[in-house]
């Protein structure tokens, strides 16, 4: 039962969180981010374990590794962009927050870009 | 990788603010400053090891290169 580690984890964070922040709020941000990061730490083997079974099963219905690559990187860079934006966000700075998730919605459409052209280009085809 | 090193910066937090609060009383406030500064510092460490670390775990998982 590794939900009980990982509450166990958030639980004890949290009250230390509570005493550090109304002294020093700068130890308490690096904080709340070293609980992430352990939480996370925590969940990746079960993550790559999900990611084994979804190319086994893109193999199996011979769907291209281009896709299932994209999303995969897609997925990826929601995730790491959204870890960094609320880390600001909980440090007050909203406005860098946003920034951040500005970038990575850049970064997502410009690993979509090779599909789109492929949809388009399937699309001029059917045309006459 | 646990829960240690979430004490040792909770520990490093209580610690400096402590100290922080003996040296404003013993009237030196730019020693109490720099006190903080230097914990500040010492968890960065921490912390930045640690994110180079979840960083470089999420690239190998999501085949970011």
């Amino acid at each position: 039962m590794e939900i009980i580690q990982i509450i166990g984890v958030g639980f004890v964070a949290t009250l230390l969180i509570l005493v550090i922040r109304t002294r020093k709020p700068e130890i308490a941000v690096q904080l709340s981010l070293v609980t992430a990061i352990i939480i996370f730490m925590l969940i990746i083997d079960k993550i790559s374990m999900i990611i084994t079974l979804i190319q086994e099963l893109a193999d199996k219905a011979h769907v291209s590794q281009l896709y299932l690559n994209t999303i995969l990187k897609i997925i990826g860079i929601a995730y790491i962009t959204e870890f960094g934006a609320q880390v600001c966000r909980d440090a007050g700075e909203g406005s860098v927050a946003g920034k951040i998730e500005l970038a990575g919605k850049v970064f997502v459409l410009v690993l979509a870009i090779p599909i789109i052209a492929l949809v388009l280009e399937t699309i001029t085809k059917l045309l006459p | 990788m646990g829960l240690d090193i979430l004490f040792k910066i909770a520990g490093v937090g209580i610690l400096i603010s402590v100290i922080h609060t003996a040296l404003k009383q013993a009237g030196k406030e730019d020693m109490a400053q720099l006190c903080t500064l230097a914990g500040f510092a010492i968890v960065l460490l921490w912390v930045v090891q640690l994110l180079s670390q979840l960083f470089t775990t999420v690239q190998s998982v999501f085949k970011l290169f």
